[in-house]
């Protein structure tokens, strides 16, 4: 005879089921759809998505103290491991060559970085206590690994809404920018052809460039040391060419398996009973207007660039000047290109969006320093 | 209200520092991007255009001496270069004239080619030489 217990220990799934389990388990098919469907950031989204329906099935081992995806959390995220594995691989994806050719880009990537703290003031605003507007402003950084890195150290409660805001958005950047873009420009403007030379930049000063960026970001701002060192260092093995397995490794097999360890972990983080508050719905808000804060402030330094050029300037190119690489310069060349089919503004907007890059990981070093952070 | 100034103050000193960093950084790049200039590639270019259409082939005054850096691509000169891809052209037309199994487009059974052979086996295959039994 089946005794009640066993009856109880057989149904403790069902009886387990919450309103807040089924709701984030349609909060993780969103994320599926979005992926697989939409192709938004499927490499993200998918193991997010899934790591998030994992951890909010009634009673999940996954997520118990000896859980696979609390192993993950700890191992990767806690120590904030991962972002800086993903790093390599992006330093060993990127090519700075746009950027040294014209190098005065660089300070387009600084203003694209505005929207990190006029979000901080929006989210201070919100009620957000002081470390966790910090958090929530370096979704503005629009660089998945720089919020995760950041935000894990100074608001770790806040890790799973931020990367989410901050990878979802990063996928929405076709959609966000270009109405910034026309809102902020006339036809005129965006019409502007700029001429471009080509300049040769030779293999050393390919090699010198990670190691001057390293040695000078990390000496003013050692806070952006570990994120700007594993950058340069994927950039420095690809450029030297001297080591090309572990570059292929770097930025495929260790840039693939972090990528699905890091969205399962992140994905475990959104449980229920933690996600599901006003402050969740608050982030999402701030994390769009983060990323049309960037776009707004990167156009608008280029407009000055442009009043400063006697109009030989594109302020199209000032929206590039963000991490989405190079997602955001094949939005600028697009938009661009809708005025004036024959006008090529892409390797411009290329050099802005690198320098983005760099600009975010400076950007989040400075905000780790002025928090204070240990 | 006491936070928003604290806010406006991280603001303000966080782009201060973002703008002073990255164009510190714009300074290191342009001293590196001086000493990468490359003069030699500037006087190639006065050479070429100084030399007179009919003057290719043989060496003329105008040309540059030899041992002279003309261009360069990862370290090697123009002529190197030339010389590589005129050894590299000529090795490939060698091999092909050898019809050598590396010059194979397609592995041998593959079904995306058929060779004389095989097109000629497959032909009397369906077209059976014998009259068919009536």
């Amino acid at each position: 005879m089946i005794s009640a217990d066993t009856f109880h220990l057989l149904l403790q799934g069902v009886a387990n089921v919450s309103l807040q389990s089924v709701i984030m388990i349609l909060v993780a098919f969103v994320l599926l759809y979005l992926g697989i469907v939409k192709d938004y950031e499927p490499l993200l989204l998918v193991p997010i998505g899934a790591g998030c329906m994992l951890a909010n099935l009634p009673l999940s081992p996954l997520i118990a103290d000896e859980g696979m995806l609390k192993i993950l959390y700890h191992a990767g995220i806690g120590n904030e491991l991962f972002p800086l594995l993903i790093f390599i691989g992006i330093g060993a994806l990127t090519d700075f060559g746009p950027l040294l050719e014209n190098p005065r880009m660089v300070l387009l990537g600084a203003a694209g970085q505005f929207g990190i703290f006029l979000t901080l003031l929006a989210a201070l605003l919100f009620g957000f206590s002081r470390e966790e507007a910090a958090s929530i402003g370096i979704i503005g950084a629009i660089d998945g690994p720089t919020s995760i890195y950041v935000s894990g150290i100074l608001a770790p409660h806040l890790l799973g809404p931020i990367t989410v805001a901050a990878y979802s958005y990063m996928s929405l950047v076709p959609v966000i920018m270009p109405p910034m873009m026309y809102l902020l420009t006339t036809k005129k403007e965006r019409a502007i052809r700029m001429e471009y030379s080509q300049r040769k930049i030779s293999r050393r000063t390919r090699i010198i460039f990670p190691i001057v960026v390293t040695v000078v970001v990390g000496t003013l701002v050692p806070f952006a040391t570990p994120l700007i060192g594993m950058l340069m260092l994927g950039n420095l093995m690809k450029e030297s060419g001297a080591v090309e397995r572990l570059t292929k490794a770097s930025s495929q097999e260790i840039a693939n398996i972090v990528t699905l360890f890091l969205g399962l972990a992140i994905g475990s983080t959104m449980v229920g009973a933690d996600f599901l508050k006003l402050s969740t719905l608050a982030i999402l808000v701030l994390g769009i207007f983060a990323f049309a804060l960037d776009t707004a402030a990167g156009i608008l330094f280029g407009k000055v660039l442009n009043l400063l050029s006697g109009g030989k300037f594109n302020p199209l190119i000032g929206a590039a000047g963000i991490s989405a690489f190079p997602m955001a310069a094949r939005v600028v060349q697009r938009v661009a290109q809708k005025e004036d089919f024959e006008n090529f503004v892409l390797m411009h907007a290329m050099g802005a969006n690198a320098a983005g890059q760099v600009a975010s990981v400076v950007a989040g070093g400075v905000l780790l320093a002025l928090m204070g952070a240990k | 209200m006491n936070n928003l100034g604290w806010g406006l103050q991280m603001t303000m000193l966080g782009m201060g520092l973002v703008f002073g960093l990255l164009a510190l950084l714009w300074a290191m790049l342009v001293i590196v991007l001086r000493f990468d200039s490359e003069p030699a590639a500037v006087g190639a270019g006065k050479a070429t255009a100084a030399t007179p259409p009919e003057a290719v082939g043989p060496e003329t005054a105008d040309t540059p001496p030899p041992g002279a850096t003309v261009a360069s691509v990862d370290g090697m000169d123009a002529d190197l270069l030339a010389a590589i891809l005129v050894a590299t052209l000529r090795h490939k037309e060698v091999r092909r004239a050898q019809a050598a199994p590396a010059m194979r487009s397609y592995w041998p059974g593959s079904l995306l080619y058929a060779s004389r052979w095989v097109a000629s086996g497959r032909s009397r295959q369906n077209h059976v030489w014998e009259r068919r039994p009536r």
